[in-house]
């Protein structure tokens, strides 16, 4: 018989770990004004001038890293095919590819249209999953 | 019990993902945490968004570099691929000289690169080099410190020096993978040699060139060292390719934040010339 891999549990503690790191990093911010200040720095004084948007940046990408190990434990071996690309992807290869497309979508976004990055995240997101079901 | 995958093994690779960290890892959030923000020293950083970003996008300065690079890329790829190919091609493939000449390939390659800049550096000064001295007794103006053609020219014969005999030795060992029945078969047929190297020899490298190919352009795009200690970009910007200007701007200049978006672009790039690479090894190999 089958072993069934219970990965509810293992997701919804992924999920909880960011929310609730995110929710930690949040409450580190200064308020100013009235208002938290989102673009301060997470530690005043340190070399690595951490803050928010590039903590939550990060933290995003290891949520994607931990969610596609949750999916691998869940459904073990990559899920290989041949895509449009006409060679074989895994599911790591297209998270890559998604990241680095990106990547290149908000790059892209800034030369051409200029700032205000909602509109190239939107962009990427319909990239990743064409990505995801055509590669 | 069916089960298929145990995952367990990937505990093992902890130890190197520890030290991707320390060397890679944590660099590279200190670079992007570094290019949304602006410093003036101190460890004291204001949010600057996407403002590095778009002034390196829109920098006249950047595309020049970029093009630079690409121009000298392309033009290391035209000399040393042919010209690899057509040495391996005459290379003996038995008796004395086939150790004779593989050494000879390889030594270039041995020598590290800033002393292949300094090696260079001496051999085209005008006052003691003999490159530099030879070429003003011939009659010709030859001066790379004012020059930046006789720069750039001095850039890509010490490139084409250097790195040549990868693409040779690359190419060599396509060559001598190939059975002498082909040989044979081409002989029987009476075909030219064009042919034999059209239809026997070139396809049975095309696997090698690629990877000679895509190993030139990403090392060529990369460079820094050698062009750095003979022309140190100039004269002008005239050999400022991509590295170069990097580290003018981050430590000549100290402008940590539009470095850092430098950086990262240049970074994607390479990343996805990388990618590139991976890719057409990994599927060399599988339908091998």
């Amino acid at each position: 018989m089958e072993r069934t891999r219970n990965w509810k549990l293992p997701l919804a503690g992924v999920l909880a770990a960011y929310a609730a790191t995110a929710w930690l990093l949040a409450n580190r911010l200064p308020v100013k004004d009235g208002a938290i200040d989102w673009q301060a720095s997470l530690f005043p004084g340190s070399w690595m001038a951490w803050s928010f948007p590039t903590a939550l940046f990060f933290l995003s990408i290891f949520l994607f890293l931990a969610l596609m190990a949750i999916w691998e434990y869940a459904r073990p071996g990559g899920h290989p095919r041949v895509g449009i690309l006409r060679f074989e992807t895994t599911r790591g290869d297209r998270l890559f590819v998604s990241l680095l497309g990106s990547a290149f979508i908000h790059l892209a976004w800034l030369g051409l249209v200029g700032p205000g990055l909602w509109w190239a995240l939107a962009l990427s997101a319909v990239y990743a999953i064409g990505v995801f079901r055509f590669v | 019990m069916n089960k298929p995958w145990n995952n367990k093994a990937w505990f093992l690779v902890l130890p190197v993902l520890a030290l991707v960290a320390f060397s890679a890892a944590i660099p590279l959030m200190t670079v992007v945490n570094y290019s949304v923000q602006d410093t003036f020293g101190g460890n004291q950083f204001f949010w600057a968004g996407t403002e590095w970003f778009e002034e390196i996008l829109s920098s006249d300065r950047f595309w020049a570099a970029m093009g630079r690079n690409l121009v000298f890329s392309a033009i290391i790829l035209a000399i040393e691929v042919p010209l690899g190919i057509l040495i391996a091609l005459n290379m003996p493939r038995r008796g004395w000289g086939v150790s004779v000449c593989l050494v000879l390939m390889a030594l270039p390659l041995l020598i590290p690169w800033n002393v292949v800049g300094t090696i260079w550096q001496v051999f085209g000064r005008i006052d003691i080099g003999l490159l530099g001295r030879a070429t003003w007794a011939l009659g010709i103006d030859y001066n790379y410190v004012n020059d930046p053609f006789d720069a750039w020219i001095t850039v890509i014969v010490m490139d084409v020096w250097h790195w040549t005999s990868l693409v040779v030795l690359l190419c060599y060992a396509g060559l001598v993978s190939i059975p002498d029945a082909y040989y044979q078969a081409a002989r029987i047929d009476g075909a030219s040699r064009w042919a034999v190297f059209r239809y026997i020899q070139l396809p049975k490298m095309k696997r090698v060139l690629t990877i000679a190919i895509l190993l030139r352009f990403m090392d060529s795009f990369m460079i820094y060292t050698e062009p750095f200690v003979v022309t140190g970009g100039g004269p002008g910007n005239s050999t400022t390719f991509l590295s170069i200007d990097l580290v003018k701007m981050a430590i000549g200049q100290f402008d940590l934040g539009p470095a850092a978006a430098m950086s990262l672009i240049y970074f994607l790039i390479i990343l996805l010339l990388s990618w590139v690479f991976y890719t057409v090894m990994t599927n060399y190999d599988a339908e091998k």
